[in-house]
């Protein structure tokens, strides 16, 4: 039987997304209730091991996929010329780069 | 009762209007068919609409009344904001009056090929289920088609030609579900799309106004669970 498949795309952006909202709403309890004194000491202390850094980061991480797959799904609601959407895609995935490396940086800055 | 139905005649070259209509007409214990029926044969012999069975059996008279899509024959004339607005399904072409062109809605249904697939050799009376594979199709096979669910999904509306929409899409469940069916896999291969499932955000307006009470947005979860399982 010949068949016409789909595209086989959608659903590892789909699960990303699932997964990424599962990290983040395990990882801000666990930040909320680790986050000791509210001084810069605490704060400075907080952020001083290497797990609370990769923790952070891979937060960072998640948010910014979670928002990008998001985006994705509004522009191909919304934006229906190509031509208008690819840009948009790649725009938004180059801040969000962006902003990652920012974040990155600011965190492994803490010594 | 007072009504603004919403009116469009192809052959002219006027553009679709609300029309507004007064007449006597006592609505305990009438549905808004039977107020349809009252204009068209006391009013306006040239309001057009779609029913037959007048039951709720038929799924032939989807209209939108009042901002909701509905049956008109099961729905309570009653409790209704006067005047009473009736227009066609949304984002469906109009041919004329309340009566839409059905034909892109029954397309998506057609491309989930909705009948048993089994290459088996038939057997001498019946393909038996237990109660229980029996059961999975509960709430599945009860859809009459009406496109009350389609028409009100705003995934739907932003991508009629690509999104299959919750009818279909729940069609497409149903067939996935029975355990009689040995084409699972061709038809989760089929709906893997960012188009076809994925553009289907769990809004639930579809679960809102289907007049069977059905929950396309749970079936479609469940295509998305198998996908999953399917591809870990
Ligand atoms: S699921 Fe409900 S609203 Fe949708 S077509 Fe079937 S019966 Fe109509
Ligand atoms: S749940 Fe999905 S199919 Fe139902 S109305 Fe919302 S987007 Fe449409
Ligand atoms: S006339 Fe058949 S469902 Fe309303």
């Amino acid at each position: 039987m010949r068949q016409v498949g789909g595209a086989h795309r959608g659903l590892d952006l789909w699960l990303v997304q699932r997964v990424s909202a599962v990290y983040m709403a395990l990882f801000l309890p666990v930040f909320w209730f680790c986050r000791a004194g509210t001084g810069y000491t605490g704060w400075h202390a907080l952020f001083l091991g290497l797990p609370m850094k990769a923790a952070a980061a891979l937060f960072v991480a998640a948010l910014l996929l979670h928002a990008w797959i998001g985006l994705r799904e509004i522009l191909i609601d919304y934006v229906h010329p190509l031509a208008w959407r690819l840009p948009l895609y790649f725009l938004f995935a180059l801040a969000y780069a962006g902003c990652l490396v920012w974040a990155v940086d600011i965190l492994w800055k803490v010594q | 009762m007072r009504f603004r139905i919403y009116r469009y005649d192809p052959e002219s070259i006027g553009k679709p209007r609300m029309q507004d209509y007064e007449i006597e007409f006592d609505p305990q214990g009438k549905k808004v068919l039977d107020a349809l029926i009252a204009l068209k044969d006391g009013l306006d012999e040239s309001l057009t609409f779609r029913r037959s069975c007048r039951e709720g059996v038929c799924g032939s008279d989807g209209v939108n009344v009042n901002g909701r899509n509905v049956l008109a024959c099961v729905t309570p004339l009653e409790g209704l904001k006067q005047p009473i607005e009736i227009r066609p399904l949304p984002r469906l072409p109009v041919i004329r009056d309340l009566i839409v062109d059905m034909a892109q809605f029954y397309q998506h249904y057609r491309a989930v090929k909705p009948y048993l697939i089994n290459l088996e050799p038939e057997p001498e009376s019946e393909r038996l289920q237990s109660p229980e594979e029996r059961a999975e199709l509960d709430g599945l096979w009860e859809c009459i088609l009406c496109g009350c669910c389609t028409t009100s999904c705003p995934s739907f509306w932003w991508n009629p030609e690509r999104f299959l929409g919750p009818a279909a899409l729940l069609q497409g469940y149903r067939f996935i579900a029975d355990s009689r069916d040995q084409a699972s896999g061709e038809r989760l291969d089929f709906l893997e799309d960012p188009y076809r499932l994925f553009r289907c955000h769990g809004i639930m307006n579809c679960v809102e106004v289907c007049p069977k009470g059905l929950n396309p947005t749970q079936a479609i979860g469940k295509i998305k669970t198998l996908l999953v399982k399917r591809a870990l």
